[in-house]
Protein backbone atom coordinates (compact mmCIF):
# COMPACT_ATOMS: atom_id res chain seq x y z
CA UNK A 1 0.00 0.00 0.00
CA UNK A 2 1.36 3.41 -0.99
CA UNK A 3 1.41 6.20 1.56
CA UNK A 4 2.46 9.83 2.02
CA UNK A 5 3.86 9.33 5.49
CA UNK A 6 7.40 10.44 4.70
CA UNK A 7 6.15 13.67 3.11
CA UNK A 8 3.75 14.44 5.95
CA UNK A 9 6.46 13.72 8.50
CA UNK A 10 8.93 15.97 6.67
CA UNK A 11 6.35 18.79 6.61
CA UNK A 12 6.22 18.72 10.41
CA UNK A 13 9.99 18.14 10.65
CA UNK A 14 9.51 15.05 12.79
CA UNK A 15 11.99 12.20 12.97
CA UNK A 16 10.81 8.61 12.64
CA UNK A 17 11.53 8.15 16.33
CA UNK A 18 9.44 11.21 17.21
CA UNK A 19 6.46 9.96 15.21
CA UNK A 20 6.90 6.48 16.70
CA UNK A 21 6.78 7.92 20.21
CA UNK A 22 3.62 9.86 19.41
CA UNK A 23 1.97 6.71 18.05
CA UNK A 24 3.24 4.45 20.83
CA UNK A 25 5.00 2.08 18.41
CA UNK A 26 8.64 1.31 17.62
CA UNK A 27 10.74 3.29 15.12
CA UNK A 28 11.14 0.06 13.16
CA UNK A 29 7.35 -0.05 12.67
CA UNK A 30 7.17 3.55 11.45
CA UNK A 31 9.99 2.81 8.98
CA UNK A 32 8.29 -0.38 7.73
CA UNK A 33 5.01 1.50 7.14
CA UNK A 34 6.81 4.37 5.35
CA UNK A 35 8.64 2.01 3.00
CA UNK A 36 5.40 0.16 2.28
CA UNK A 37 6.69 -3.12 3.68
CA UNK A 38 4.04 -3.25 6.37
CA UNK A 39 0.41 -2.15 6.24
CA UNK A 40 -0.74 -0.86 9.64
CA UNK A 41 -3.81 -2.17 11.43
CA UNK A 42 -6.97 -0.08 11.28
CA UNK A 43 -6.48 1.32 14.83
CA UNK A 44 -2.90 2.36 14.00
CA UNK A 45 -4.03 3.89 10.69
CA UNK A 46 -6.62 5.95 12.60
CA UNK A 47 -3.93 7.00 15.10
CA UNK A 48 -1.79 8.15 12.18
CA UNK A 49 -4.73 10.07 10.71
CA UNK A 50 -5.38 11.76 14.05
CA UNK A 51 -1.69 12.59 14.52
CA UNK A 52 -1.47 14.27 11.10
CA UNK A 53 -5.03 15.68 11.33
CA UNK A 54 -5.94 14.12 7.97
CA UNK A 55 -8.30 11.48 6.72
CA UNK A 56 -6.91 7.97 6.25
CA UNK A 57 -7.48 8.23 2.48
CA UNK A 58 -5.26 11.30 2.40
CA UNK A 59 -2.39 9.30 3.89
CA UNK A 60 -2.82 5.83 2.37
CA UNK A 61 -3.62 4.85 -1.16
CA UNK A 62 -4.60 1.30 -1.99
CA UNK A 63 -2.86 -0.15 -5.06
CA UNK A 64 -6.20 -1.62 -6.19
CA UNK A 65 -8.06 1.69 -5.99
CA UNK A 66 -6.14 3.01 -8.98
CA UNK A 67 -7.52 0.26 -11.18
CA UNK A 68 -10.89 0.99 -12.78
CA UNK A 69 -13.68 -0.76 -10.92
CA UNK A 70 -15.80 -2.86 -13.25
CA UNK A 71 -19.24 -3.31 -11.75
CA UNK B 1 -12.39 54.10 43.94
CA UNK B 2 -12.27 57.50 42.28
CA UNK B 3 -9.71 58.31 39.70
CA UNK B 4 -7.65 61.33 40.50
CA UNK B 5 -5.56 63.18 37.93
CA UNK B 6 -1.84 62.87 38.53
CA UNK B 7 -0.33 65.56 40.64
CA UNK B 8 1.17 68.16 38.23
CA UNK B 9 3.67 69.19 40.86
CA UNK B 10 5.17 65.77 40.99
CA UNK B 11 8.72 66.19 39.83
CA UNK B 12 9.91 62.65 40.24
CA UNK B 13 9.44 60.47 37.22
CA UNK B 14 7.73 57.17 37.96
CA UNK B 15 10.08 54.45 38.96
CA UNK B 16 11.22 52.58 35.92
CA UNK B 17 10.77 48.85 36.08
CA UNK B 18 14.10 47.09 36.38
CA UNK B 19 13.80 45.18 33.14
CA UNK B 20 13.17 48.12 30.78
CA UNK B 21 16.71 49.48 30.76
CA UNK B 22 18.77 47.87 27.99
CA UNK B 23 21.71 47.31 30.33
CA UNK B 24 19.55 45.76 33.00
CA UNK B 25 20.43 42.22 33.94
CA UNK B 26 16.79 41.60 34.76
CA UNK B 27 15.20 40.12 31.71
CA UNK B 28 11.46 40.07 31.47
CA UNK B 29 10.40 36.55 30.83
CA UNK B 30 7.08 35.31 29.60
CA UNK B 31 5.48 32.27 31.13
CA UNK B 32 6.30 29.28 28.94
CA UNK B 33 3.47 27.79 26.98
CA UNK B 34 2.17 24.63 28.53
CA UNK B 35 3.55 21.59 26.76
CA UNK B 36 0.75 19.38 25.56
CA UNK B 37 1.51 15.84 26.60
CA UNK B 38 -1.75 14.19 25.63
CA UNK B 39 -0.36 13.08 22.27
CA UNK B 40 2.44 11.12 23.89
CA UNK B 41 1.71 7.60 25.09
CA UNK B 42 1.92 7.09 28.84
CA UNK B 43 4.71 4.52 28.46
CA UNK B 44 7.24 5.29 25.73
CA UNK B 45 8.57 2.24 23.93
CA UNK B 46 12.19 2.88 24.96
CA UNK B 47 11.24 2.69 28.63
CA UNK B 48 9.39 -0.56 27.91
CA UNK B 49 12.55 -2.04 26.44
CA UNK B 50 14.68 -1.13 29.46
CA UNK B 51 11.95 -2.16 31.88
CA UNK B 52 11.71 -5.60 30.29
CA UNK B 53 15.48 -6.02 30.27
CA UNK B 54 15.81 -5.00 33.93
CA UNK B 55 12.93 -7.24 35.04
CA UNK B 56 14.24 -10.14 32.96
CA UNK B 57 17.80 -9.69 34.25
CA UNK B 58 16.68 -9.61 37.90
CA UNK B 59 14.47 -12.68 37.47
CA UNK B 60 17.31 -14.59 35.77
CA UNK B 61 19.66 -13.56 38.59
CA UNK B 62 17.13 -14.88 41.13
CA UNK B 63 16.86 -18.11 39.13
CA UNK B 64 20.64 -18.62 39.06
CA UNK B 65 20.93 -17.87 42.79
CA UNK B 66 18.18 -20.35 43.72
CA UNK B 67 19.62 -22.92 41.29
CA UNK B 68 23.13 -22.71 42.76
CA UNK B 69 21.69 -22.75 46.31
CA UNK B 70 19.51 -25.75 45.49
CA UNK B 71 22.39 -27.73 43.96
CA UNK B 72 24.67 -26.89 46.92
CA UNK B 73 22.06 -28.01 49.47
CA UNK B 74 21.29 -31.19 47.53
CA UNK B 75 24.97 -32.12 47.23
CA UNK B 76 25.40 -31.98 51.01
CA UNK B 77 22.04 -33.71 51.72
CA UNK B 78 21.65 -36.28 48.94
CA UNK B 79 19.35 -38.58 50.96
CA UNK B 80 17.12 -36.05 52.77
CA UNK B 81 13.37 -36.63 52.49
CA UNK B 82 12.81 -33.02 51.36
CA UNK B 83 15.27 -33.27 48.45
CA UNK B 84 12.44 -33.37 45.87
CA UNK B 85 11.09 -30.00 47.06
CA UNK B 86 14.54 -28.40 46.99
CA UNK B 87 15.25 -29.87 43.54
CA UNK B 88 12.22 -28.15 41.96
CA UNK B 89 12.70 -24.89 43.92
CA UNK B 90 14.43 -23.12 40.95
CA UNK B 91 11.15 -23.47 39.05
CA UNK B 92 9.66 -20.63 41.13
CA UNK B 93 11.96 -17.87 39.77
CA UNK B 94 11.82 -19.60 36.36
CA UNK B 95 8.02 -19.18 36.41
CA UNK B 96 8.60 -15.50 37.19
CA UNK B 97 10.80 -15.28 34.07
CA UNK B 98 7.93 -16.80 32.08
CA UNK B 99 5.42 -14.24 33.44
CA UNK B 100 7.80 -11.34 32.61
CA UNK B 101 8.38 -12.79 29.14
CA UNK B 102 4.66 -13.12 28.36
CA UNK B 103 4.02 -9.59 29.65
CA UNK B 104 6.87 -8.24 27.50
CA UNK B 105 5.34 -9.95 24.44
CA UNK B 106 2.05 -8.22 25.20
CA UNK B 107 3.76 -4.82 25.23
CA UNK B 108 5.22 -5.24 21.73
CA UNK B 109 3.64 -3.24 18.93
CA UNK B 110 1.77 -4.91 16.07
CA UNK B 111 4.74 -5.29 13.69
CA UNK B 112 7.00 -6.58 16.46
CA UNK B 113 4.32 -9.12 17.40
CA UNK B 114 4.14 -10.29 13.81
CA UNK B 115 7.94 -10.65 13.62
CA UNK B 116 7.97 -12.60 16.90
CA UNK B 117 5.15 -14.87 15.69
CA UNK B 118 7.11 -15.69 12.53
CA UNK B 119 10.33 -16.18 14.52
CA UNK B 120 8.63 -18.54 17.00
CA UNK B 121 7.10 -20.51 14.14
CA UNK B 122 10.47 -20.78 12.43
CA UNK B 123 12.17 -21.76 15.69
CA UNK B 124 9.58 -24.44 16.49
CA UNK B 125 9.67 -25.97 13.01
CA UNK B 126 13.44 -25.81 12.59
CA UNK B 127 13.98 -27.34 16.06
CA UNK B 128 11.59 -30.15 15.13
CA UNK B 129 13.57 -30.76 11.92
CA UNK B 130 16.92 -30.77 13.74
CA UNK B 131 15.83 -32.97 16.66
CA UNK B 132 13.95 -35.46 14.46
CA UNK B 133 16.90 -35.53 12.07
CA UNK B 134 19.33 -36.25 14.86
CA UNK B 135 16.87 -38.77 16.34
CA UNK B 136 16.97 -40.71 13.06
CA UNK B 137 20.78 -40.59 13.13
CA UNK B 138 20.79 -41.82 16.75
CA UNK B 139 18.73 -44.79 15.54
CA UNK B 140 21.64 -45.89 13.33
CA UNK B 141 24.38 -45.42 15.88
CA UNK B 142 25.16 -41.71 16.47
CA UNK B 143 25.88 -40.93 20.18
CA UNK B 144 22.91 -40.00 22.38
CA UNK B 145 22.49 -36.28 23.12
CA UNK B 146 20.58 -35.08 26.21
CA UNK B 147 17.09 -33.69 25.56
CA UNK B 148 18.00 -30.60 27.62
CA UNK B 149 19.71 -29.33 24.43
CA UNK B 150 16.28 -28.83 22.82
CA UNK B 151 15.54 -25.56 24.63
CA UNK B 152 18.93 -23.90 23.89
CA UNK B 153 18.59 -24.94 20.21
CA UNK B 154 15.09 -23.46 20.13
CA UNK B 155 16.29 -20.24 21.78
CA UNK B 156 19.18 -19.84 19.31
CA UNK B 157 16.88 -20.48 16.33
CA UNK B 158 14.36 -18.01 17.77
CA UNK B 159 17.11 -15.36 17.81
CA UNK B 160 18.13 -16.24 14.26
CA UNK B 161 14.46 -16.14 13.19
CA UNK B 162 13.94 -12.72 14.81
CA UNK B 163 16.96 -11.35 12.93
CA UNK B 164 15.78 -12.84 9.59
CA UNK B 165 12.17 -11.65 9.84
CA UNK B 166 13.11 -8.22 11.25
CA UNK B 167 15.36 -7.73 8.20
CA UNK B 168 12.36 -8.33 5.92
CA UNK B 169 10.64 -5.20 7.23
CA UNK B 170 13.74 -3.03 7.05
Amino acid sequence: MKNRLRVLRAELNWSQAELAERLGVSRQTVNAIETGKYDPSLPLAFSLARTFKRRIEEIFESEESRRPVIG
Amino acid sequence: MSEQPPDPNQTESPAEPLYTHPASPFVRTEAPEPVSMHALPSTPSTWNTYRTQIEFGLAMLAYLMVLVGSITVLQSNPDASWRYVVAVLPLAPAALVLVIFIRALGRLDELQKRIQMQAFGFSLGATALLTFGYGFLEGVGMPHVSWTFVLPIMAILWGVGTAIFALRYR
